[in-house]
């Protein structure tokens, strides 16, 4: 696809999203804000498992860090939103720094059941320290205090924060993915040791990408504290760990936008298929199922291999 | 400065009873062609793992311009100018032959940590990128993906990707392994002038006498971990030992 067809799409996406919160009724605009802040989630978490190789089943309690980060900011120091979303995401960057400092000693299947330790050591951490965490109950009561003097208590206020935190976030992972530390992880996932005989401490790259992929899980998870008001203590478990694996893994790893689509599909499925079912995990797996067998490369990647094929074939089109 | 550009102390190297390296000792100078030979399971791989920062050492030290390695992980080594080239191929499958090169060539220009400029906004790095894939002779294929080139070109990106490191000392593990004639002949020419233009010392482990005794001022004998004979190419050619343990069976 062009580069200008690119900048189209993007460019309607956009403008759908404003319309969306303008017009929109409660459902779609609480839909739509789910669909961003998974998509933060995931698309900061493919930076590490598309673009670096690296497979964590750890970003549960990252995602958690940023909501407990923010809960106990709002209960206890300021209802302050932008502070609040800011020490949720310098907490799980902290987080990120220390559970990663570790895993990054590892690669493959060590690293991701270390993340997967580490991950469960968090969740039971917030589910026993009942005092600080409130426990299984988690934190409630959050409010949403005016942003620099803007209302965002009701949800079409409040979604224009999530839109904003959104844009931010697809644009600055887009530079990274650009930039030439993300050419190194890239280089870090095609071919470990090489990128070492490049000159590259790879241990010191991993564990940037581990802290820059938590730190939007941290984002991710202080919007979505605001979102419901509360912070709850099963975002830290391990299977919330796996909805960014499958979202990307949907939408397609070797992708940007994949992340983007893939949650889209995820939050839209759940909706639909929860209506007709209870066990929507069930029509969910076949779905999935049918992506990965059919679309190698997920919905994004087979788009992208059929649109150079027509294109490899159109009379003319390469000589 | 009679400083050697590497210095081996007493190293050695063991894996379970098998001793691979037996106290060697060496140096190497700038700018002199070195090959390292010896029969299979002499300890040449070995040894260049040990070196360049695979493997660590079991005993003994060595220096690069006369600073202590010995304990230095790898992408220390390279920093310092010690690099090494891959038996089998080993680059960047999915990324361009420019990519390849680029991502070395990041690391020397410091500017691998720039998280948020565009690496194509880059031009220096741009231009050192061109600068080796000229050297290599693979300036024409630059956006094609590495594991669409032929072998023969992989094996020259290979050399390109350790070039654009600006290795001092650069080790090349059998280089020609698995190319035609016709890609042999030119990656040994290009080795020549690039080493005739004296920025890299090469060291080159070969099993292909050819290509040893044509284009080496040095030649090292490894057997069993040890090292057996040490000269010039004529001077080796005629060593009794190394006819018995090495080029005999060749002959034969």
């Amino acid at each position: 696809m062009s580069r200008a067809g690119v900048y189209l799409i993007y460019g309607l996406a956009a403008l759908a999203l404003v319309a969306i919160g303008l017009f929109a009724g409660r459902f779609v605009l609480y839909l739509t804000m789910r669909v961003m802040l998974l998509a933060i989630f995931a698309l900061g978490y493919n930076l590490l498992l598309g673009r670096t190789g690296l497979l964590s089943f750890g970003h549960g309690a990252l995602y958690a860090a940023g909501a407990y980060g923010l809960g106990l900011f709002n209960l206890h120091v300021s209802h302050d939103p932008l502070l609040g979303l800011l020490v949720g995401v310098a907490f799980a960057a902290l987080i990120a720094l220390i559970i990663g400092f570790f895993c990054v000693r590892q690669t493959e299947i060590y690293f991701a059941m270390l993340t997967l330790a580490f991950g469960m050591m968090f969740f039971s951490l917030i589910w026993n320290l009942r005092e600080v965490t409130g426990g299984d109950d988690g934190l409630i009561g959050i409010s949403r205090a005016p942003l620099l003097g803007l209302p965002i208590g009701r949800d079409y206020q409040f979604y224009f924060l999530v839109l904003a935190c959104f844009a931010l976030a697809v644009w600055v992972i887009h530079r990274i993915r650009g930039s030439a530390f993300g050419l190194v992880l890239a280089g870090i996932r095609e071919n470990h040791q090489r990128t070492s005989f490049a000159g590259i401490p790879v241990k010191n790259y991993r564990l940037a990408a581990f802290v820059v992929s938590g730190a939007f899980a941290g984002l991710a998870g202080s919007l979505a504290t605001l979102l419901e008001s509360n912070a709850n203590p099963f975002s830290a478990h391990w299977s919330h760990s796996a909805e960014p694996v499958l979202v990307s893994l949907m939408g397609g790893l070797q992708t940007f936008s994949g992340p983007l689509v893939g949650s889209v599909i995820f939050v839209v499925l759940r909706e639909v298929i929860e209506r007709f079912t209870e066990n929507w995990m069930l029509w969910f797996g076949v779905i999935l199922l049918a992506i990965i067998m059919g679309l190698r490369g997920g919905v994004m990647g087979g788009l992208e291999k059929r649109l150079g094929r027509a294109r490899a074939a159109r009379p003319g089109g390469a000589s | 400065m009679s400083e050697p550009l590497l210095r081996v102390e007493n190293l050695s190297k063991a894996f379970g009873k098998v001793v691979t390296a037996n106290g060697l000792n060496f140096e190497l100078k700038a700018g002199e062609l070195t090959s390292i030979i010896g029969p299979n399971g002499a300890g040449k791989s070995t040894l260049i793992n040990v070196l360049s920062g695979s493997l660590s050492a079991d005993g003994g030290r060595i220096f690069f311009e006369g600073q202590d390695i010995t304990q230095l992980p790898i992408h220390r080594r390279v920093q310092r100018g010690l690099c090494r080239s891959f038996q089998v191929v080993n680059v960047f499958p999915h990324l361009s032959v420019f990519q390849n090169v680029e991502i070395p060539v990041l690391a020397v220009a410091r500017r691998a940590h720039h998280f948020f400029r565009p690496v194509g906004g880059e031009a220096e790095v741009a231009d050192m990128v061109r600068a080796v894939l000229e050297r290599v002779g693979l300036a024409g294929q630059a956006q094609t993906p590495a594991s669409a080139l032929s072998h023969g070109d992989q094996r020259l990106l290979e050399v390109g990707i350790a070039l654009a490191a600006r290795p001092k000392l650069l080790f090349l593990d059998e280089p020609t392994a698995g190319m035609n004639p016709v890609e042999r002949v030119d990656i040994l020419q290009n080795i020549r002038r690039l080493s005739a233009s004296g920025e890299t010392t090469f060291v080159i482990v070969e099993h292909d006498m050819d290509v040893v005794f044509s284009l080496s001022d040095r030649v090292m004998v490894l057997h069993r971990g040890g090292l057996i004979c040490d000269g010039p190419p004529d001077h080796v050619k005629g060593d009794g030992q190394v006819r018995e343990c090495y080029l005999g069976e060749e002959v034969r």
